[in-house]
């Protein structure tokens, strides 16, 4: 404002002046506001002129801090897939992701229950450390790892220790220790099953083995398969460090999840089959099973002197179906084995003896979560003291049935101390209190045919189980 | 007691022959097409994209295989500190030999002497530096003595990370070398001249985007061919203009397969074959189509070639000793360029 009063006087004293000087008399009052308004007209143009620069030079200042910021938001995005990042999610665990491709993760699986029996049974109430699992997993181009130990026990084992080549999302070959391509129940998760312990099939089904697996997904996804050669596990046991008899286990599994590509709201069905087929020869509890209640008591084994002496076969038909709140999950599956009486009463004496289990399970989220094989994956409301949220409420319920081979006794199991039939029904709630931490509370009983001295009937089992579980 | 031992059987050869299968079924999964990776410099995008695509065609009629290109573009200097870095480039297509070269001494990725294997230096196209300006050049600069003048905005890149910077400021050494004769003042010159700088880009083709796109700054220093795109633009046209310096420089964008990483992939054939397509009649006229100067003029209809003015050209072996010798006195650290721009 200072310049344009001074331009202005400026002007004005210029206009003036040189009137004087070119004509000596006094202009008119008309002339000299027609000289003022030229003289503004001109001020005018200079102002213009002037405030136009300004504007001009302010413009390209605003542009080059403008650009130059957009250059450092490129920058940081370049240094973003070039620099090691470290991540921490409640979903995905720690995650280090270096130039190149390559990413490790850490994850955590923790376990506690607290184990209560109805009186009769042999078992001890008490509180039970049931899982403690670091896992590392890694992947490096077209390869992947996983090694989780299992911390639990007394001393340490490793339940997955693996490498995976993914050629292709059709075909992925997996090396080292890892599940058997088997038992529906088996292959969940163990931080995802609806209740604290697994159903009677699983009895049957091979565990964690060691071996070559290929597998992959085809259809869109919509089928899998796997098919892999392993040492050999018994039933319901995962497999042993070294092959202990010499014999493989070849394991094949197809599952079809007919409505994963359908735009329709028709639910996740999944069915599948799968069967293991080897010899195994030896005796004792590397080569023969031993069954288990759901309260992990042993109702059913093979006498001392029994071996296994041939081909363990097993087959399974599986499937569950979730929509909305509401899911189901039935599984059968059938085993048997090749034994021989190796000494005493009946020595030499061979059968084949089939064993099998069904069940079936279901569950409702009462919160209103979506149910799905993975468990409730995610909270809508996670629960925060001082907050409005409760987590996730899940109801779960199961019943299912194992029955051994009416051959096997009495020359292969001793029907006093052996069950030859158990039936089993359980009642579950789980609160999913946030993503990763969860309480689960279930009751499950048992009945049973035989198992007892002089022809009687094992004593029914009553458990209550509770769990608290962090996984991350 | 139940058998069945039928069952058994074919359910247990069955599995046995699934498993047998299992080598050959990872097998059929890892044979793919070859695919090749060209880390290329940033004003050769669309060079490059109509090019692949023209060998693509050429080797499947050829040998009936087919070849996948996929492309990395960016400033020169950092291409090839990402290729060193582990991003496995089958062939690089850079600004400038000095980044290729530091392939060979720094990441032992290929020989010394990669420049001798291909025609020409291994540059099958050359092209110079020119100034664009906005319409009607309303700063009136006609040569590189305008760019250090106060109230100009010059826009180049970062001569540390771009090939086309180092050709800039090299065509700007060259003109005031001639001009003042005297190295103090070449140092003030390009002193004075990278003050009137607003924003140094990484590449060529950003400083394109500073100056067009964001309309900063009055003059461009650019690759010819980024100046000629920029006029055959449609979203451009009518808004520029070039000015043709007094002196440039002739800039030799050079070509190298990685003997490193065609090795590890199994494509030197297809490398090798995807350079030496560069050369030929099909190659040289897409060169040219796109505005580099064809290295063989004599393979490109007159038409293409008319489009390149006469600009009086030094080079860099002429004027500088070579890439190796102008690469350390000037970009170095604590070289030329870091006396002359201080951040």
């Amino acid at each position: 404002m200072p310049l344009k009063r001074t331009l202005l006087a400026l002007a004005i004293g210029l206009a003036v002046l040189p009137a004087h000087a070119a004509n000596p008399r006094d202009p008119t009052t008309l002339e000299l506001l027609a000289r003022i308004a030229a003289l503004e007209e001109r001020l005018a143009a200079v102002e213009g002129h002037y405030e136009t620069t300004q504007v001009a030079e302010v413009d390209q200042r605003l542009r080059v801090v403008e650009r130059k910021q957009e250059l450092q938001a490129e920058a940081d995005a370049a240094r973003a897939t070039t620099a090691t990042t470290l991540a921490l999610d409640a979903g995905k665990g720690l995650s280090v992701k270096a130039p190149g491709g390559l990413e490790v993760k850490l994850r955590g699986l923790l376990q506690g229950d607290a184990r209560f029996f109805a009186n009769g049974s042999s078992q001890n109430d008490g509180f039970l450390l049931r899982r403690v699992e670091p896992t590392i997993e890694g992947s490096w181009g077209i390869a992947s790892f996983r090694i989780t130990p299992q911390l639990a026990g007394d001393s340490a084992t490793i339940n997955d220790a693996y490498i995976d080549l993914k050629f292709d999302p059709r075909a992925s070959v997996r090396i080292g220790k890892a599940k058997a391509p088997f038992g529906l129940e088996r292959l969940q998760s163990s931080a995802s099953t609806a209740q604290v312990e697994l159903g009677l099939p699983s009895e049957l089904a091979p565990g964690r083995d060691i071996g070559v697996q290929l597998s992959g997904d085809v259809a869109g996804g919509a089928l899998n398969y796997g098919i892999g050669v392993y040492n050999g596990a018994v039933d319901g046991r995962d497999g042993l460090t070294a092959n202990p008899d010499g014999e493989f286990e070849y394991v094949g599994r197809l599952f079809w999840e007919p409505f994963k590509n359908s735009a329709s709201n028709a639910g996740t069905l999944g069915i599948g089959v799968a069967a293991s087929v080897g010899d195994t020869v030896g005796s004792g509890n590397n080569f023969l099973p031993r069954y288990r209640t759901p309260g992990q008591e042993q109702f059913f084994g093979y006498g001392s002197n029994i071996a296994a002496d041939g081909e363990r076969l097993r087959q399974t038909v599986q499937g569950y179906y979730y929509r909305g709140t509401f899911g189901v999950l039935g599984e059968w599956i059938e085993s048997s084995q090749d034994v021989r009486v190796a000494s005493g009463t009946g020595a030499g004496t061979r059968a084949t003896l089939r064993n099998d289990a069904w069940q079936i399970s279901g569950g409702w989220v009462l919160t209103g979560e979506d149910a799905g094989y993975r468990g409730v994956v995610k909270p809508s409301s996670p629960f925060a003291i001082g907050g409005d949220g409760w987590g996730a409420l899940e109801l779960a319920a199961r019943y299912g049935r194992l029955e051994i081979d009416e051959g096997a006794f009495p020359l292969f199991a001793n029907a006093a101390s052996s069950a030859q039939a158990i039936r089993s029904w359980g009642l579950g709630l789980n609160w999913y209190l946030t993503q990763n931490f969860k309480l689960v509370t279930n009751y499950t009983q048992a009945s049973f045919d035989g198992g007892a001295a002089a022809g009687a009937d094992r004593a029914d089992e009553k458990a209550l189980f509770t769990r608290a579980q962090l996984s991350f | 007691m139940k058998t069945h031992h039928d069952t058994r059987t074919t359910l247990r050869n069955l599995l046995f022959g699934m498993a047998l299968a299992l080598p050959a079924f990872a097998g059929l999964a890892n044979g793919k097409d070859k695919e090749l990776l060209n880390v290329s410099y940033d004003p050769t995008r669309e060079f490059y994209a109509e090019f692949n695509k023209a060998f693509a065609a050429d080797w499947k009629a050829k040998t009936g295989e087919t070849v996948a290109i996929r492309a990395s573009h960016g400033g020169s200097g950092k291409q090839a500190r990402s290729v060193i870095d582990g991003l496995e480039a089958d062939v690089v297509t850079l600004a400038l030999s000095a980044d290729i070269d530091v392939l060979a001494t720094n990441g032992k990725l290929l020989p010394a002497n990669w420049q001798a294997r291909l025609p020409h230096n291994s540059a099958p196209y050359t092209s110079t530096i020119v100034f664009l300006v906005r319409k009607g050049n309303p700063k009136g600069i006609k040569d590189w003595g305008d760019l250090a003048k106060p109230g100009i905005g010059v826009i180049t890149p970062n001569p540390k990370t771009s090939g086309g910077a180092r050709w800039n400021y090299l065509a700007a050494w060259a003109w005031a070398s001639r001009e003042y004769r005297d190295g103090d003042k070449v140092v003030g010159y390009l002193t004075r001249l990278f003050k009137n700088v607003p924003v140094l880009d990484t590449g060529a083709r950003g400083s394109t985007t500073t100056f067009v796109e964001r309309g900063i700054g009055d003059v461009l220093l650019a690759w010819e061919n980024e100046a000629l795109l920029t006029l055959n633009d449609a979203s451009t046209r009518g808004k520029f203009e070039i000015v043709v310096p007094s002196i440039s420089i002739k800039a030799e964008p050079p070509v190298a397969w990685v003997d490193k990483n065609v090795a590890k992939h199994g494509t030197r054939k297809q490398a090798e074959a995807y350079l030496r397509f560069l050369y030929s009649a099909k190659g040289q006229a897409l060169a040219a189509k796109h505005f580099y100067r064809p290295a063989e003029p004599d393979k490109v209809p007159a038409a293409l070639l008319a489009q390149f003015p006469e600009v009086s050209q030094v080079t860099i072996d002429g004027a500088f000793g070579g890439w190796k010798k102008a690469q350390a006195e000037h970009f170095g650290d604590g070289g030329f360029f870091d006396r002359i721009y201080k951040p």
